[in-house]
């Protein structure tokens, strides 16, 4: 067999998940290749702090701000139709005509999405995605994944994003058959949309213990946010603390003896 | 006619009152035993107002962020369960002073948090509370939605956690986006307190505070 650099690679990636196995003694059940996804965490905050953050933060100080909202808002407007889609593949009959409105509005009234008159006029955004889709037709997150350059993400959303990718080539950036100024469209979406988290991310490095743990529990809760939708905070859905840790009523213990499928 | 024996100036304190009151209607003291949801926009035009008039919270000034959130948004807060909740079982196997502890450093980190945030406070900046669903009337815990519209950019949505206690009805958890506060600080904590146990946790988070 030729050892071509894609089988390096596969023999590379194959032998750090194994490694990534052996890394920790306490994995978290959503996390079990936490050891791995440091390493990618690490580097891709390295890459991050060496590159994108700078030229994030030279093209925020010379681009006026309102050029700056323009061209999200061209972006997010034109990311809009693959967003209706996926709502319309979840049955989100409301957020499908939503987010299909508003691209129309957008497009017309304001000026080919420079302008969001729709949010202006009480139809917000409603973000949407293929991995959100996954999710709704039920796949379950799978392993957290932090994948190089991108960052967060699980198995299943990785099956997302390859879907978001090969959308993108019919109904974004991907379309446009020259490629110079594709490339050059592809760079700015993504320095923009770096210069869209520079708050977020300088909030993380102030209030975070651990930066990794906190980006991971907040990506995953939003991402199980997304798929329930507007169901999300149902009283069924919130959060159970645990009356075990509340120091008000006595511990409740989990029944070992109690019916498969009954919660305590 | 009765009415005679108000003296001019007797009128003329009732207006004045009056219209105090009137001035003051639109941030009245938020009343813990109402409804949850009147109640949360109560507390949150309240703080509100004192932010968008008061320039040293707006540029992020710690000292004076830590005045208001004692002044304005903790006598509603049930800040000791939000720690308890975060720490989890490990709440059990702290002392009295560690949980005091525990609580104040939590509570500067939040701090931190929220100082960033109000730096984006703006005259447009509105909190609109949503109608309540289904039989949150007679619960004692639920959640109040609400969104937080700015001139720019998208409207948050940010839904507060309430409990009915003797004292009325107190805040405990918060949501920004679906991301619930506890949940994402209960991995940190427990992974702290594993390796450098409460002390050590405590330590981290004044650490934090501190640079």
């Amino acid at each position: 067999m030729k050892t071509t650099p894609y089988h390096r690679i596969a023999a590379i990636s194959a032998a750090s998940f194994v490694l990534a196995g052996c890394a920790v003694q306490n994995p978290d059940p959503q996390d079990p290749l936490q050891g791995f996804n440091r390493a990618v965490f690490t580097f891709n905050d390295k890459v991050d702090r060496a590159v994108l953050r700078p030229v994030a933060e030279g093209y925020t100080y010379i681009t006026p701000a309102p050029v700056r909202s323009c061209i999200s808002n061209v972006f997010s407007n034109v990311g809009d139709v693959w967003s209706a889609a996926n709502s319309f593949m979840q049955a989100r009959g409301h957020d499908f005509f939503n987010s299909l409105g508003r691209f129309l509005f957008n497009t017309t009234l304001g000026v080919g999405g420079c302008f969001d008159v729709a949010t202006a006029n009480g139809a917000p955004r409603i973000r949407n995605d293929f991995g959100t889709t996954l999710g709704v037709w039920g796949f379950g997150q799978g392993p957290y994944l932090v994948l190089p350059f991108w960052g967060s993400s699980t198995v299943r959303d990785t099956f997302g994003l390859a879907g978001d990718f090969t959308a993108n080539q019919y109904t974004s950036v991907g379309a446009i058959e020259n490629v110079p100024v594709r490339n050059s469209l592809y760079g700015l979406e993504i320095v923009q949309r770096r210069a869209n988290l520079l708050d977020a991310s300088k909030t993380v490095d102030r209030i975070a213990l651990d930066p990794y743990s906190f980006v991971r529990d907040a990506y995953l809760q939003r991402r199980a946010a997304m798929v329930l939708g507007h169901n999300a905070d149902d009283e069924s859905n919130l959060p159970n603390y645990g009356s075990g840790d509340d120091a008000d009523s006595p511990p409740q213990y989990i029944d070992p003896e109690a019916p498969v499928g009954l919660p305590n | 006619m009765q009415f005679h024996a108000f003296s001019l100036l007797q009128r003329l304190a009732l207006t004045a009152v009056l219209g105090l009151a009137c001035a003051f209607g639109a941030h009245a003291a938020p009343d813990p035993n109402g409804a949850p949801d009147v109640f949360v926009q109560q507390t949150a035009d309240a703080a509100l107002q004192v932010i968008k008039n008061d320039d040293r919270v707006k540029r992020g000034d710690l000292n004076r962020v830590n005045q208001v959130v004692d002044q304005y948004i903790l006598p509603y807060v049930d800040f000791e369960k939000t720690t308890r909740l975060a720490a989890g079982p490990h709440w059990r196997q702290a002392t009295q002073a560690q949980r005091q502890a525990l609580s104040q450093a939590f509570r500067g980190t939040l701090i931190r948090t929220y100082s960033g945030a109000l730096t984006g406070v703006d005259n447009s900046t509105r909190i609109q509370t949503l109608p309540l669903r289904g039989n949150a009337a007679q619960a004692d815990d639920l959640v109040v939605r609400t969104t937080v519209s700015q001139s720019n950019g998208q409207p948050i949505a940010v839904d507060y956690r309430l409990e009915k206690t003797p004292a009325g009805w107190k805040i405990y958890d918060l949501n920004v986006e679906g991301i619930w506060l506890i949940q994402n600080y209960r991995n940190q904590f427990s992974q702290e307190i594993n390796q450098n146990g409460i002390d050590g946790l405590i330590r981290a988070l004044n650490q934090r505070n501190a640079s």
